[in-house]
């Protein structure tokens, strides 16, 4: 230990090279010779790559300073920009880990292996087994240069190789238009967030002038620059129709702090990430992914980006009451969303994706109220849980393909039922996942849910900063928003409860009602002279196999991650126990969220209350099991399709996703693509019409008329060289009279300089000038010399050997000077450069100050005004 | 002793240049042609060696004339290359028959 902290000094920890780089590694030999090494080299590579980088991140970690410093590396400087007064604001590729990054680097790594490993059995059919190694190993790269940034530039970097590859694998399967589409709409959604997260950098740079996290920690106090904003860009209530102005523009420019404005464009690159209101559309859609990748970017690492950056950027969000109060709402709103959605799917992954973006708006009520270590810790024990979950439908999907190789009819819970017969393994995995996720007491989910509850029961989110500076009143939090809050989430953590005990029944009880699903199969009762197959038996009783291959459990590289992640979702709640005081992440946590904790105090009246106020979540869990238990288990699903029956507008609306997507395709999707007709018109007729077509058409046409001269005979050529030889030799001989002017010092002394172009056997005449004769002289050029106002013409003949003569007249005047005014003259002081004189008049009185050095006149006028 | 003023010489080599730029022009004889091509360097030729005479000391126009007579032995050789070449195919030396590149 002594010799490894030696080695890697806290200022210089080149170990986080080998965690970056071992999977980058990974997926630079699998990407570039991953085709001609074949499947098992590839496993080996990828396995090796995660697995090396796992090892190195837990050396990092037992590494970490006790103090709760950090560890730091710079790799190279990178450029510096321009700040607020000219300040140079440096940009290094620098990383560093702290508690939470570390941790974090430990559930990517650690998850990322376990899926690795069971991706490794479950892709082994796919001919594109090299490319999806890949991408995986490419994937954790990004994920871990965004988690061990130590500034936000290169944090964006990080952040932008995740959302491409989570981009590639979305549609690793690109055959199918459905997956190629989903894929774009993860990326283009991912955009709008990422305009957020670039507009917060560049206002950090004005205020803070500042990138790096401890950089932006000491000088966060310039966050609290009151601003005026006018809401919708800078648009005046004239250039709106009155109405619309009134409506949406208010009299005065809204007054707020800095970081209220830094914190909402973050947040607005979070929500893009970690799929929030309103931008959550794309993550349900990214379940046409691989179902690994499922589990290790769209639930467990790539969208908790956002809530840890959220957790990074806490000394900007404690700033603004207002903005944790949005991100606190936004995160309520999407967790019931998100959760209601989830009641009726049908398809096992869509439930679960579903159930991510609700869990995380339960991050987001995390860090929003101020418990940014409760936030966090939810993403730690999220990754356990829907990972496992998630890997536990690839297994079940993986089961069903021995029945039947379609997409969608596998991943139906319609479809399943009763597996717990062929795959005990994966059943009990995912009952325990279930259990952690709805809440069961002691369980990783229980701990980290209730905590956040708990948060946003009791905290009071306050500005003290602000106060101090006094220059504009803070937000404050009314004070039912906490406890509307967390009544929010207890209703979402019901109907989490109850969706995922629905989709625990509905797969893993009941009878198999997946032996219908196969081609070629016929219900007995259907046809009518069907009937002598022989097969007799009843509906219910279709628990026995008909034909073909029965479900299987998976093998054992596919079941070793369910157990391990199982396990840890089952205990991993034990590191940040607090109501039962154990809380050893807690506590690593604690330096990291030092700075604020004094801005999160505990609310009036919460006080003691932590063991009651416990018993709603525990009921919550309690109802949505109950329910689930009643509705899927003992009825079999009877009473939603009563429901369904009876209410069926409103099972479809909330089974069509409360058709939010078709809202946005009416909207801002229509809107976009009006624009985009109407640059296509543009393209069409005016690039291509105008531009491209008129000059082609008028090229063919010169091309046409110049056609005619090119008659290929030979002596039309001579005889047109002949005429061009004439023409050059007509120039030739005739003389030509061109004057040259150089009036520089015309406004000073009256004088200007004409000379004439010269020229073989030129002789040159200049008439009126009273001191030059009229006879032929070589003189080519003469200084003529003005009087004030005067006006003068001056002919000049050019005569050649020839005798031919031409000739050119210039007129010169001189400005006049004002009535009564005597002509400048510029003292000549040696060495004192003359002023720029403007041209044109100007008044007597203001001479004096073109002859004063710059600038000096201005001084002295301010002297004066002091 | 008298010599023969510049200008003489200038006058003849004009008078042969546009002797040869008239034939070139009017005749369709590839090999009269190639003639009329030779009696232009030649007027050239006699223009540089003139002038000559009035800078003695400087070889410059002579030194031309001999890299005008070499270009010109290359250019009849070429030419009368390219002549045989095209009576080979079109049976005739007629240079408005040298058309097959048209259209």
């Amino acid at each position: 230990m002594e010799v490894l902290h030696h080695q890697f000094p806290a200022n210089d920890f080149a170990l986080l090279a080998i965690v970056l780089l071992l999977p980058a590694i990974g997926a630079f030999v699998n990407g570039i010779f991953g085709k001609r090494l074949g499947k098992s080299a590839v496993r080996l590579m990828a396995l090796s790559a995660i697995g090396g980088a796992f090892l190195a991140s837990l050396l990092t970690f037992l590494l970490l300073p006790h103090d709760g410093g950090r560890l730091s590396w710079l790799a190279w400087r990178w450029m510096s920009v321009n700040g607020q007064s000219g300040n140079l604001v440096p940009i290094d590729v620098k990383f560093s880990v702290d508690a939470m990054s570390a941790t974090m680097m430990l559930v990517v790594t650690g998850v990322g292996f376990l899926i690795h490993l069971y991706s490794s059995e479950y892709m082994k059919d796919d001919p594109g087994y090299h490319r999806f190694f890949c991408y995986l190993n490419l994937f954790c790269f990004a994920m871990l240069v965004l988690i061990t940034a130590d500034n936000l530039p290169v944090l964006f970097v990080g952040w932008e190789g995740v959302g491409m590859c989570s981009y590639l694998l979305i549609g690793f399967w690109f055959g199918e238009e459905k997956n190629a589409s989903a894929g774009k709409k993860a990326f283009i959604v991912n955009r709008i967030g990422d305009f957020g997260l670039i507009v917060a950098m560049c206002l950090l740079i004005y205020y803070c002038g500042n990138l790096s996290w401890d950089g932006i920690e000491k000088t966060s106090l310039g966050l609290l620059t009151p601003v005026k904003v006018w809401p919708i860009g800078n648009l005046s209530r004239e250039t709106l129709p009155s109405f619309l102005g009134a409506i949406l523009i208010p009299d005065k420019p809204v007054q707020v702090y800095a970081a209220t404005l830094v914190a909402l464009a973050l947040f607005l690159g979070c929500a893009g990430k970690s799929a929030q209101i309103p931008l959550y559309v794309w993550l349900p859609d990214a379940m046409a992914g691989p179902t690994p990748v499922s589990a290790l970017i769209h639930a467990a690492t790539m969208v908790t980006a956002g809530v840890y950056l959220v957790a990074r950027m806490h000394m900007v969000f404690v700033l603004s009451p207002a903005a944790m109060a949005v991100v606190a709402v936004i995160g309520v709103c999407t967790a019931l969303l998100a959760a209601s959605i989830g009641l009726f799917q049908h398809d096992l992954k869509k439930v679960l994706a579903y159930s991510t973006v609700s869990q995380l708006g339960f991050m987001f009520i995390g860090v929003g109220v101020g418990a940014f270590a409760a936030g966090f810790f939810h993403v730690f024990t999220h990754a356990f849980f829907k990972a496992c979950l998630f890997l536990g439908a690839g297994s079940v999907i993986h089961a069903m393909h021995a029945r039947i190789h379609d997409t969608d009819k596998s991943q139906d819970m319609r479809n399943m039922g009763g597996l717990k017969r062929y795959m005990p393994i994966t059943r009990w995995t995912f009952f325990i996942s279930c259990c952690s996720i709805a809440g069961l007491p002691l369980t990783a989910g229980f701990w980290s849910k209730d905590e956040i509850l708990w948060s946003a029961f009791s905290a009071h989110v306050a500005n003290p900063a602000a106060a101090v500076t006094a220059r504009m009143a803070p937000y404050e939090w009314p004070s039912w928003l906490g406890q509307a809050i967390y009544w929010g989430a207890v209703l979402a953590a019901t109907m989490t409860s109850f969706y995922m005990f629905r989709a625990y029944f509905m797969t893993f009880h009941g009878p198999f009602r997946g032996w219908t699903i196969v081609r070629g199969w016929k219900d007995p009762h259907a046809g009518h002279g069907h009937d002598d197959h022989g097969h007799d038996h009843d509906r219910e009783e279709s628990d026995k196999p008909l034909e073909g291959p029965e479900p299987h459990e998976s093998p054992l590289p596919m079941t070793i991650p369910l157990v391990v992640l199982a396990a840890f979702a089952a205990f991993a709640g034990f590191l940040n126990a607090h109501p039962i005081h154990i809380a050893p992440l807690g506590h690593l946590l604690e330096p990291v969220f030092e700075g604020a904790g004094r801005f999160i105090t505990e609310r009036e009246g919460a006080k003691g209350m932590m063991w009651t106020m416990m018993a709603p979540g525990f009921a919550a869990f309690l109802a949505g099991t109950a329910a689930a238990m009643y509705v899927y288990l003992n009825r079999a699903g009877q009473p939603e399709r009563q429901f369904a029956a009876r209410a069926g507008w409103f099972y479809r609306l909330v089974y069509d996703k409360w058709r939010i997507d078709e809202l946005y395709d009416a909207t801002v999707v229509g809107m976009v693509d009006a624009l985009a007709d109407i640059f296509t018109m543009a393209d069409k007729w005016l690039i291509d019409g105008v531009l491209a077509r008129l000059t082609a058409l008028l090229t063919a046409l010169i091309g046409t008329l110049l056609r005619t001269l090119q008659t290929g005979r030979v002596q039309v050529y001579a005889a047109v060289m002949l005429v061009g030889l004439a023409g050059v030799g007509w120039f030739m001989a005739v003389p030509h009279a061109e004057v040259a002017m150089d009036d520089t010092s015309l406004r000073a002394t009256g004088e200007v300089k004409l000379s004439a172009a010269p020229g073989y056997g030129y002789t040159f005449r200049w008439d009126g000038l009273a001191a030059t004769d009229s006879q032929l002289t070589d003189r080519a050029s003469v200084v003529v010399r003005l009087a004030p106002g005067e006006k003068k013409d001056v002919k000049v003949s050019v005569k050649n050997a020839f005798g031919l003569e031409s000739v050119e007249t210039v007129s010169l005047t001189r400005p006049g000077l004002p009535p009564g005014a005597k002509a400048p003259e510029a003292p000549r002081v040696p060495g004192m450069v003359r002023p720029d004189i403007p041209t044109g008049e100007i008044p007597a009185d203001e001479i004096h100050k073109l002859l004063l050095p710059r600038g000096a006149d201005q001084a002295g006028e301010k002297g004066e005004q002091k | 002793m008298s010599t023969v003023p510049v200008e003489y010489f200038l006058i003849v080599a004009a008078v042969l240049f546009v002797i040869g730029a008239v034939g070139f022009l009017l005749r369709r004889n590839l090999l009269v042609l190639l003639m009329s091509i030779e009696l232009m360097l030649n007027s050239v030729n006699l223009t540089l060696v003139a002038y000559n005479r009035i800078h003695a000391a400087n070889h410059a126009g002579q030194n031309l004339a001999f890299f005008v007579i070499a270009v010109a032995a290359a250019e009849a050789a070429v030419g009368l290359a390219i002549v045989l070449a095209f009576f080979r195919v079109r049976k005739t030396i007629h240079s408005d028959e040298a058309n097959l590149l048209k259209n």
